[in-house]
């Protein structure tokens, strides 16, 4: 019973965050609408797999380590700081691609005849999964920092790789347009990751 | 066929450019100063007189753009002992004595040039990240040997 109930917190703070960003995801789009940011270039350039290899130097805990021992604890209170707010903006970016793949295909299947129901729903069950654990992901690094969730990183990406191979085999066309995206790898700890 | 003596014709030339050059400069960091300063700062094109006479202009800036990018790949991708490590060696080999770098860099921050133009916005924040904290390190670790250079001497 309890675990059920751990369970269901856990979701239910998953999907609050999950609202959370694509609230915020969605305001970022008008503004960038508006007057561009250096988000907008992101997504207008071509996709840079170096974003995807961040994840291991983001979410390893050598660095963290490394400062630890040779910095003060307020360079190294920075440092953390700014990891932080790079690995959620890592994250953010993701899940904005993932977001538009799903886009992408819901065009495209709007106009496919041969469309099979119980693969949309399945589709649409493992999106509602990625955001559910990105959303999840996305609070643990906000509170404890990327070190602790290394572990975690990996579920959300593969999620992503799944929508994507999804996306392509329900209807080919509609993953055309985001074929490159989501090249992304799970992050391979280069130190010691804290549980 | 035009395609294909196109890519020979820049693989020529950047094999051109790690061997005769890059292999001269010792660091990781200092090669990739040295090919952003290839660059227009106006127009974000490389041009390096000597290789496109050897090979043509086109050539050389695609090798050029290439072994930037490979360069600044292998820094992001290290980690800050490394990152560390790269910087201390680039001020030894290139301001030996001067103590004022550090200060300067921190300031002017003269490192954000040498981001590749296709880069995208977080992979430069990251890589400008780990260059400050780096810079703070190694400021940090010469600040006991300037205050007390007496130190550094073997004791008798």
């Amino acid at each position: 019973m309890s675990v059920l109930l751990f369970l269901m917190m856990l979701t239910g703070a998953g999907l609050l965050v999950s609202v959370f960003l694509i609230r915020r995801v969605v305001r970022q789009d008008f503004d960038e609408a508006t007057y561009g940011t250096e988000e907008e270039e992101a997504l207008a350039s071509p996709w840079d797999p170096l974003v995807s290899e961040l994840s291991a130097g983001l979410f390893n805990s050598k660095d963290s380590e490394f400062v630890r021992l040779h910095c003060s604890p307020k360079l190294a209170r920075r440092f953390r700081t700014e990891r932080t707010a790079l690995a959620l903006d890592w994250l953010v970016q993701i899940r904005r691609q993932v977001n538009l793949l799903t886009r992408e295909h819901v065009r495209a299947a709007r106009s496919d005849s041969d469309l099979k129901p119980a693969d949309e729903l399945r589709l649409g069950f493992e999106f509602l999964l990625f955001q559910v654990s990105s959303g999840v992901l996305y609070l643990i690094i906000w509170m404890f920092g990327p070190p602790r969730a290394s572990r975690l990183v990996g579920y959300p990406i593969d999620l992503a790789q799944r929508l994507r191979k999804m996306t392509d085999d329900l209807v080919p066309g509609g993953a055309q347009v985001a074929a490159e995206l989501l090249d992304i790898e799970p992050p391979v700890n280069r130190g010691t990751s804290a549980p | 066929m035009h395609g294909e003596l196109k890519f020979e014709s820049v693989e020529a030339a950047r094999r051109d450019l790690e061997n005769r050059t890059l292999a001269n400069i010792e660091g990781n960091f200092a090669r990739l100063i040295y090919l952003a300063s290839m660059r227009d700062y106006n127009t974000g094109e490389y041009h390096h007189e000597g290789m496109a006479r050897r090979f043509s202009e086109a050539s050389a800036r695609q090798a050029l753009a290439a072994c930037h990018q490979d360069v600044f790949r292998r820094l992001v991708l290290c980690s800050l002992e490394e990152l560390v490590d790269e910087l201390e060696l680039y001020i030894r080999t290139n301001c030996p004595g001067d103590s004022d770098m550090l200060r300067v860099w921190k300031m002017l921050e003269p490192y954000r040039v040498a981001v590749p133009l296709d880069c995208s916005p977080l992979t430069a924040r990251y890589f400008r990240s780990n260059i400050r904290i780096a810079l703070s390190i190694l400021q940090s670790r010469r600040l006991p040997a300037l205050q007390h250079p007496q130190s550094a001497s073997p004791q008798r």
